[in-house]
């Protein structure tokens, strides 16, 4: 179902989606406070930007570094081309250690590879400990947004499954108890984990590290307290330097929910006695929207979600509606790599603003991307054709001011002369469902010109 | 200075009043116009649903038609913005570099060559400025809210300074409207709920008046204001700035 | 080929031209570094005490945790001997634990907090409530200073305030899977 399908089933319910956008809208206002407070905020998202230009222009080069030093730190490296490696390589690991339970800290590569439904077919059991994931986990749903997993679902959705699944009293909606609740169950399942899961915000090629952050502290308690540790990241994660640490970490908590830090910035370089460190390097497409000249510097994306809460679209219209693992617009022009047909709806889920492209800490031209994308679809064949036609036709009549003076006096008369049932009918023409069509004018402006000059 | 009146196709067709008010002002203001007849479209329409190279011949008829004036002003931030950024799919002649370059928004123009602060207008009501997003983060007609706290622009400037003039104060002061072109069809239910708003904003903060730089955003937000009879008045910037009534 | 073979060759044939890498400058300093601190820890959840000797803890430990039991430190009596082959049953039952930080970041409310001072590496989020001590004087500007002045080691996080979620309707709550509270515990400077 195409983007604008979804959305239009999403907006049947206009409360909802009025609390959706403004629930999202107080997170882009938290970023915006936090934004401004920092009078070199601009410089850093250009600092950070050509961080990530000079790490892909050299992205071999600092990989294999990296793997060098985490070697030395007694850390394992894994290469995996695609997700199905991926998944078997986490696999490997988790069988050679007879891990049989899981828990997991937000890692939006695991969801993209759907490592949890591959290590159920396994018999491993898989614990989200993100709050938000664990709600969508128990719900059986897929993340809605990649920072707030849960955002499309309110108090009264999570204490229904709470009472479900962690036997909260029935009605118990207090978002304080609720997560009370989780805190206890989870707390069992931290305990009990034979490996630890992780995703990596930053690799850092000069140390061999990598670098956790969350506000729970879900992902230093699951991997402090496991025998191994697996942390899976998509290439695009490296550094260069510990140092540039400082840039991206001003940065990435101030654009995502509009902290001045995560809680826990954790640096993970080696793993302590007795406990084993894994890191799993994955491409997964990732180099063929590296060879992409007009695309590949959606690889400096780090994933933290500014572009969906200010896009006006993402805001009305839900992450489910973009069902891509990465939703809003960056999603928008990350799918198109994989599956330009599958996920061709996208690029038009934008009225190309330009909110997201001025909001991105690594100053992705997101909008600018949107609308080449628009033109790789226009040119393939996932158009239908008549609109392949149609704007042919367009094109021919606006090349030339007679054909143009002749059709715009033509439609005019047409709406003027055509009964309101018939120019408004909804199911012909979109526009009309909640507008009125302008009020058709005696003459056209060229027309009065003549007349008048 | 040789100028060229560029009204946008939309413009030409449904709001003539608009093209008259941008003429007539810019008359005011002392600047000979010229209006060609060979105008169409800048060719966003196509452009924006993905079929940028079926613009071309639009482009090339624009350049062609536009060339060797000083500059091509327009009432719509958008389809200059359109003209500056994405004409560089066609050879770019001396012709084509020039055409892009001088292509102006009218505001722009009158702020930023006129180098007019004031115009001796009286425009007793409470105005809602809606910001278009091609001429803020487009044009870089204003300073985008993701940016900075302070509302700024050259629009809201010219505003300010007319005489009786109450300026609504806006929750979200540069929401996109939600027109975006063919996505006003293709995404009906986003683009509607975003409109309504948009309106919504306006009506809770008491305008009485909706302007802006953009027709097409304002045409959109008309439909509703229209849908919805509400008592707003939808005007487009150079209808004020010409001290045409409400 | 191996996947990592593949890998490195497809990202040579794909890379983009060579970009140069910024040197990062000195961005400048907060004027009041120790209030912004103060400040940015209180924002964050986090309390602050200022104390003139560690040797003044107790009354305050007293005071704030007087019916805790389990309370573990590697720099003020403990009650309890935590290593990093201790049993998590034992890490479980933790009550306050009081750790040395290294270094406090003004503009966040951030402390360093490097695994030598951790006496076990799940203690400082195991534990019900965390008290970080720092010198007053480790106090710097922004990330940047922070980062110049700390080495990866084989691990070490900056915390920001107790834990903390906001995944419930972007409610915010104290107290997530970690720390329910973080007192940051300011040391004067000896005269």
């Amino acid at each position: 179902m195409s983007h604008s399908k979804k959305a239009s089933i999403f907006n049947k319910d206009i409360e909802r989606t009025t609390w959706h956008d403004e629930t999202l809208w107080f997170v882009r206002q938290k970023r915006d406070k936090m934004a401004y407070v920092i009078p070199e905020f601009q410089q850093l998202r250009d600092l950070a930007s050509q961080i990530k230009e000079h790490t892909l222009s050299q992205l071999d080069e600092y990989l294999l570094e990296f793997e060098r030093n985490a070697l030395k730190n007694g850390v394992h490296v894994h290469w995996a081309a695609d997700a199905k490696e991926h998944n078997e390589i986490v696999l490997k690991i988790l069988k050679k250690h007879k891990a049989k339970k899981i828990v997991k800290s937000k890692s939006m590569l695991t969801e993209e590879c759907h490592l949890n439904p591959f290590l159920q077919q396994h018999a491993i059991k898989v614990v989200d400990t993100d709050l938000g994931e664990r709600i969508i986990q128990l719900r059986d749903e897929a993340p809605s947004h990649i920072v707030l997993p849960a955002i499309h679902l309110k108090k009264e959705d999570v204490g229904e499954t709470f009472h479900q699944h962690l036997n909260t009293p029935k009605g118990e909606k207090d978002p304080q108890r609720l997560t009370e609740a989780a805190r206890q169950h989870l707390r069992e399942k931290f305990v009990q984990a034979d490996a630890a899961l992780t995703g990596v915000n930053f690799a850092i090629a000069e140390t061999g590290s990598v670098v956790v952050c969350t506000n729970e502290g879900n992902a230093d308690l699951g991997v402090n307290l496991a025998k191994v540790h697996i942390a899976c990241m998509g290439f695009e994660k490296i550094i260069p330097r510990f140092n540039d640490l400082s840039v991206f970490t001003r940065l990435l908590a101030r654009s995502a929910t509009g902290q001045p830090i995560t809680t826990y910035t954790s640096h993970f370089t080696k793993p302590r006695p007795g406990a084993e460190m894994h890191v799993v390097i994955v491409d997964n497409g990732r180099t063929q929207q590296l060879g992409r000249e007009d695309f590949y510097n959606s690889l400096k994306c780090i994933r933290c979600g500014a572009c969906m809460n200010t896009c006006p679209v993402y805001r009305r219209s839900g992450g489910h509606s973009y069902n891509f693992t990465v939703p809003g617009p960056i999603g928008s022009i990350l799918s198109p790599n994989l599956d330009l047909k599958k996920h061709s709806s996208l690029p038009f889920a934008s009225t190309l603003c330009g909110s997201c492209t001025e909001v991105c800490p690594v100053k992705i031209d997101i909008h600018v991307q949107l609308y080449k994308w628009r033109q790789q679809i226009g040119e393939s064949n996932a158009l239908p054709m008549s609109k392949k036609l149609s704007m042919k036709v367009m094109s021919k009549v606006l090349a030339s001011s007679k054909l143009f003076s002749f059709s715009g006096k033509m439609g005019r008369t047409m709406i003027k002369w055509l009964p309101y049932s018939m120019t408004h009918n909804k199911s012909v023409n979109p526009w009309a469902k909640a507008r009125e069509l302008p009020e058709v004018p005696e003459h056209s402006f060229r027309e009065w010109y003549k007349q008048n000059k | 200075m040789k100028i060229a009146l560029f009204v946008p196709c939309y413009v030409d067709q449904f709001y003539p009043n608009v093209g008259i008010a941008t003429l007539q002002l810019l008359e005011k203001l002392g600047v000979e116009v010229d209006f060609p007849m060979e105008q169409t479209c800048c060719g966003q329409p196509m452009a924006n649903t993905g079929f940028e190279k079926d613009s071309i011949p639009v482009y090339n008829h624009f350049v062609k038609t536009f060339t060797g004036y000083d500059y091509i002003v327009t009432p719509s931030g958008s389809c200059a913005y359109h003209v500056k950024k994405h004409y560089n799919i066609i050879e770019q002649t001396t012709a084509v570099k020039e055409v892009r370059s001088k292509t102006i928004e009218l505001v722009s123009f009158i702020t930023d060559v006129l180098k007019v602060k004031e115009l001796p207008v009286t425009f007793p009501y409470k105005v809602g400025l809606h910001v278009s997003c091609h001429g803020q983060r487009g044009l870089k007609n204003a300073t985008a809210s993701e940016i900075t706290p302070d509302h700024d622009g050259l629009v809201l400037s010219l505003l300010k300074n007319i005489k009786g003039i109450d300026l609504t104060v806006l929750n979200r002061n540069d929401e996109c409207c939600g027109f975006g072109g063919s996505f006003c069809v293709s995404e009906e239910a986003v683009s509607a709920k975003m409109g309504i708003d948009r309106v919504n904003d306006h009506v809770k903060n008491g305008t009485q008046v909706l302007t802006g730089a953009d027709m097409s955003c304002l045409m959109h937000l008309e439909g509703i204001v229209r849908r919805e009879k509400l008592a707003m008045k939808v005007m487009h910037i150079a209808e004020i700035l010409n001290g045409n009534k409400v | 080929m191996s996947a990592k073979e593949k890998i490195i060759s497809a990202i040579k044939q794909n890379k983009p031209g060579a970009k140069e890498l910024p040197v990062i400058p000195v961005f400048n300093a907060e004027e009041n570094t120790i209030e912004t601190f103060k400040q940015s820890v209180k924002t964050i959840g986090g309390e602050v005490i200022e104390l003139a000797s560690l040797a003044e803890i107790d009354v305050w430990l007293e005071k704030k945790f007087s019916t805790a039991e389990n309370i573990v430190s590697a720099i003020v009596s403990s009650s309890v001997t935590i290593s990093e082959s201790s049993s998590t049953e034992l890490l479980e039952k933790t009550d306050v634990a009081i750790l040395q930080g290294e270094w406090g970041v003004a503009e966040n409310g951030a402390i360093w907090l490097p695994e030598q001072n951790m006496l076990n590496r799940a203690l400082p989020f195991i534990t019900q409530h965390l008290m970080l001590v720092l010198n007053i004087e480790n106090i710097v500007t922004n990330m940047h200073v922070a980062y110049e002045n700390i080495s990866s080691g084989a691990y070490g996080v900056f915390i920001a305030g107790p834990s903390k979620t906001a995944d419930i309707e972007q409610s915010l709550v104290i107290g997530a899977h970690g720390a329910r509270s973080l007192t940051v515990v300011l040391l004067k400077r000896a005269c």
